[in-house]
């Protein structure tokens, strides 16, 4: 059950027969979700990818992550795994400390956050800007981009790069080994297999350097050095940076994509940001809110009952973080983009113990990304909105996002 | 979250974690931005004492 072909097929009623990969679900997924949310059956069950529950409620998203010790993170993809992908030389490597359960997650979790407190990641803001200025000065003469190939994609994996300490070169390659895990990769198990060796294999040979070199200020060497604290192992930290690298670079693409593509068919909201520079921090949120590209997964513990769904030990649970911030219950008119929305206690990040670790540095590349943009490039709009194409499953944005200007 | 509502209000530690900057009541001038920190909280951890 993990191929597209497998589990295509017309869907009749989402509430029992959703398809997170249904091309037009990964093309606009907010109505099915409003479907489901406000039917009799806000928590959805398929039998599609292996099955999996789908709560779309805010409030039953937020109690799911709340409940870690029943709701557990010992599989946090969309999809099951494929036989491939448990064994080989990497076969214990995991994503730590987003796949990590107590009591280990605790300090998993606590040898990686000093790197991305806020006053930590606000070194990366000049950094960050040369990157988006750079990016427009190959095309910004041409008067038409792909704001999502030629733009979007291109920044969070040059500031995961440059954290890591690894060349900024092989940024093509990196995207290419994280959409193999992430996005191509979850309906083709050979492809995410491959990638995640390349991406295990490359870590691999940096480990091995930093132990000969090791260096000054950096961030794999500084984790290979944390034995005196914690019980760190290679494997732990292979993981930790196969995590930075799936996780840093997909999602926060998506977002300066999702955000772009919004701005771009906006001018009423170019204009408002354009005049009113205090209104960033809330038009980040905002915009993190209505275009959440992120869905994760918990797997259940043991036998439960939630609001009156019988879920069984094993059980896939996907955490719809974009239906949760499109509830109703929660936000007012939530499918209207309100730049300075005052109540906004999104869950675009996760919630609970397993809350994103980088989203201050999401917020960050996301702030600067746009505030570039819009500095150089004020007016913009769509080539086409049907020429759009779009990833979704376990990330939600766009891929081809063609503007002129 | 809340160190970027009401800066003046919270601080965060060497791991990222909200620190309260302010020991005792708050001046007027800054009731606003608390309140927006708090209705912001994606933890629902902020409670401000009337």
């Amino acid at each position: 059950m993990t191929t597209l072909e497998e589990n295509s097929g017309p869907v009749n009623d989402p509430t029992t027969d959703y398809n997170i990969f249904d091309p037009e679900f990964v093309r606009d997924p907010y109505p099915t979700m409003s479907d489901i949310r406000e039917s009799a059956c806000p928590i959805a069950h398929s039998d599609r990818w292996g099955g999996s529950w789908f709560p779309t409620r805010y409030d039953d998203v937020v109690a799911i992550a709340q409940e870690y010790e029943i709701f557990t993170s010992r599989d946090i993809v969309v999809v099951p795994r494929s036989g491939l992908g448990v064994e080989g030389p990497y076969a214990g490597v995991a994503a730590p400390p987003i796949s990590s359960d107590p009591p280990d997650h605790h300090w998993h979790r606590r040898l990686i956050l000093p790197v991305f407190a806020p006053q930590a990641v606000a070194k990366y803001e000049q950094t960050t800007r040369d990157f988006c200025n750079q990016l427009i000065d190959k095309f910004i003469d041409s008067g038409e981009a792909d704001a999502g190939t030629d733009y979007a994609q291109q920044i969070p994996v040059r500031v995961i790069a440059t954290m890591l300490g690894v060349p900024l070169e092989m940024a093509d390659e990196f995207t290419s080994w994280v959409r193999g895990v992430l996005e191509v990769g979850l309906t083709d198990p050979k492809v995410r297999f491959e990638s995640r060796l390349k991406i295990l294999n490359f870590f691999q040979t940096q480990l091995e350097d930093r132990k000969k070199n090791p260096r000054e200020d950096d961030l794999i060497t500084d984790l290979l050095n944390s034995g005196d604290k914690y019980p760190v192992t290679d494997q732990y930290v292979l993981g930790v940076c196969n995590l930075m690298l799936v996780a840093g670079i997909d999602t926060t693409w998506s977002a300066i994509g999702s955000s772009l593509w919004h701005l771009a068919g906006h001018p009423e909201h170019r204009k408002q940001l354009r005049a009113n520079p205090d209104l960033w921090p809330t038009a980040v949120e905002e915009l993190l809110r209505a275009y959440s590209p992120v869905t994760m997964a918990r797997i259940v513990d043991r036998d439960t009952e939630f609001q009156g769904c019988p879920m069984k030990a094993g059980d896939r649970i996907l955490m719809a973080y974009p239906a949760a911030n499109r509830d109703p219950r929660q936000f007012e008119h939530p499918d209207e983009v309100i730049l300075d929305r005052e109540h906004n206690r999104h869950v675009a990040f996760g919630s609970g113990i397993h809350r994103c670790a980088g989203s201050n540095l999401a917020r960050l590349e996301l702030r600067v990304a746009l505030q570039v943009w819009l500095e150089r490039i004020p007016e913009f709009s769509l080539v086409d909105p049907a020429t759009v194409t779009w990833a979704g499953g376990q990330v939600h944005g766009p891929r081809v996002c063609r503007v002129h200007f | 979250m809340c160190s970027i509502a009401a800066p003046e209000v919270f601080g965060s530690d060497e791991l990222g974690h909200a620190t309260v900057l302010i020991v005792g009541d708050l001046p007027a001038e800054l009731h606003a931005k608390a309140r927006r920190a708090q209705a912001n909280c994606p933890e629902d951890a902020i409670i401000i004492e009337e």
